[in-house]
Order: structure tokens, then C-alpha cells, then sequence
């Protein structure tokens, strides 16, 4: 089989996670990529609620100087 | 009344007698607004994601309160943001009253851990049957 099919499954969901910290980095670098941009949700796989508490979190990491709002990826 | 919580960034070069003194002043300045104190500790010395003001390392005080006069908070904020006293902070409203906290630990609580290390499992194991499918 040359294909691997990967199940999408939202993070949030699977590890009965409610609440999203904008302090806890951790969590929130699984939601960008390299460059720090925000990926979607049909690449995370996370739910829509979930993700619009994502995407607020990390935006207010990054006010706050915890995310980069852009970067090279060499950290 | 809401529950708010402030982070900001300190000058990572203040020594700890002058990190005091600048919360102490922070202290006396929301209490004239008749908020509630909850918790006002230091979350520690952390390296910016970016440069603020030439400034490469910033150290973080997290502080939680019970709201008071809504207006002398407006002028509480505005004067936090002209003092010289902080380099950036960020005030956000919590949903639920906060618990009293000892210090803010890098340390993530132990159930959390596991779940993260559980996804790093997963990760490896995808990766291995990547690597055999090759």
C-alpha cells in the first residue's frame, strides 16, 4: 500500500482538554508551523470550537512577546 | 464583580529588591481602584519572542485580581501603559474566579505531561512505519 490513511482527530477532543491558556506555549507550538503562522483546521484537525480558542490564545501569546509573530524557524 | 489577570514584563536587568518595589507600586496603585489583590508573583526570567525596546529577556509578573471602579481601572491601565515601570502587559479577563497560586511553575501539571508525552508516542510511531514503508 503506498498510501497511509491518517485518521484527523482534534487534539482537544481526545485528551478532554476545555480550556486554552495563552500562557502555556507547550501546548500552542503543536498549533503553528515553523515560520509561526497559525495552521488550519483541515491540517490540525481540530474541532471548530476548539480551534477559535486556539487561534485567540496564540494571538495573544504573541502581544505579550511568548510567540513570535514571525520567525526563521532557528530557534 | 470579574476576575481579570495582568501579565507584563519587567527589565530582566532590575535586581530582585527593584522588581519588588515596582510591584509594590503596582500593588498601591490597583488597591486605589478597590480591586481585590488575588495573586502577584513573578513567573520568572523568559527570553521575548521578539525585541521590546532593545530588550532580548524580560521577566514576567503575573497578577490576578477581583474588579473594582471600572473607571479608575481605565486610568490603572493607561497609567501602566505610560510608567516606565513595565516594558509591555497584557490585562485578559478570566471566566472563573482564579486559585490562589504559590509560584507559576515552568512545571506543567502531571496529567497534562503525560497527555503531551503520549502525543509524542504516537508521533514516533508514525514516523517508524513512514520509515519502513520506504
Amino acid at each position: 500500500m503506498a498510501f497511509q490513511t491518517r485518521r484527523k482527530y482534534c487534539f482537544f477532543k481526545e485528551n478532554n482538554i476545555y480550556k486554552v491558556d495563552y500562557k502555556d506555549i507547550r501546548l500552542l507550538k503543536k498549533f503553528v508551523n515553523d515560520h509561526g503562522k497559525i495552521m488550519p483546521r483541515r491540517v490540525t484537525g481540530t474541532s471548530a470550537k476548539m480551534h477559535r480558542k486556539v487561534v485567540s490564545a496564540i494571538k495573544r501569546a504573541r502581544t505579550i512577546g511568548l510567540m513570535p509573530f514571525v520567525s526563521n524557524g532557528s530557534e | 464583580m470579574r476576575y481579570y489577570e495582568i501579565l507584563y514584563i519587567v527589565n530582566p536587568n532590575f535586581e530582585r529588591k527593584k522588581i519588588d518595589d515596582t510591584m509594590n507600586e503596582i500593588d498601591i496603585r490597583l488597591k486605589e481602584t478597590k480591586s481585590k489583590i488575588i495573586n502577584h508573583i513573578i513567573w520568572g526570567k523568559k527570553r521575548l519572542a521578539y525585541t521590546m525596546q532593545g530588550h532580548k529577556y524580560g521577566t514576567y509578573v503575573l497578577l490576578h485580581y477581583e474588579s473594582g471602579d471600572k473607571k479608575k481601572l481605565d486610568e490603572f491601565d493607561s497609567w501602566l501603559k505610560l510608567s516606565n515601570l513595565v516594558i509591555r502587559h497584557m490585562i485578559v479577563r478570566l471566566d472563573n474566579e482564579p486559585d490562589v497560586l504559590e509560584s507559576v511553575g515552568g512545571e506543567l501539571p502531571e496529567k497534562r505531561k503525560e497527555v503531551l508525552e503520549t502525543d509524542k508516542d504516537k508521533k514516533s510511531e508514525i514516523d517508524n512505519n513512514k520509515k519502513l514503508k520506504e
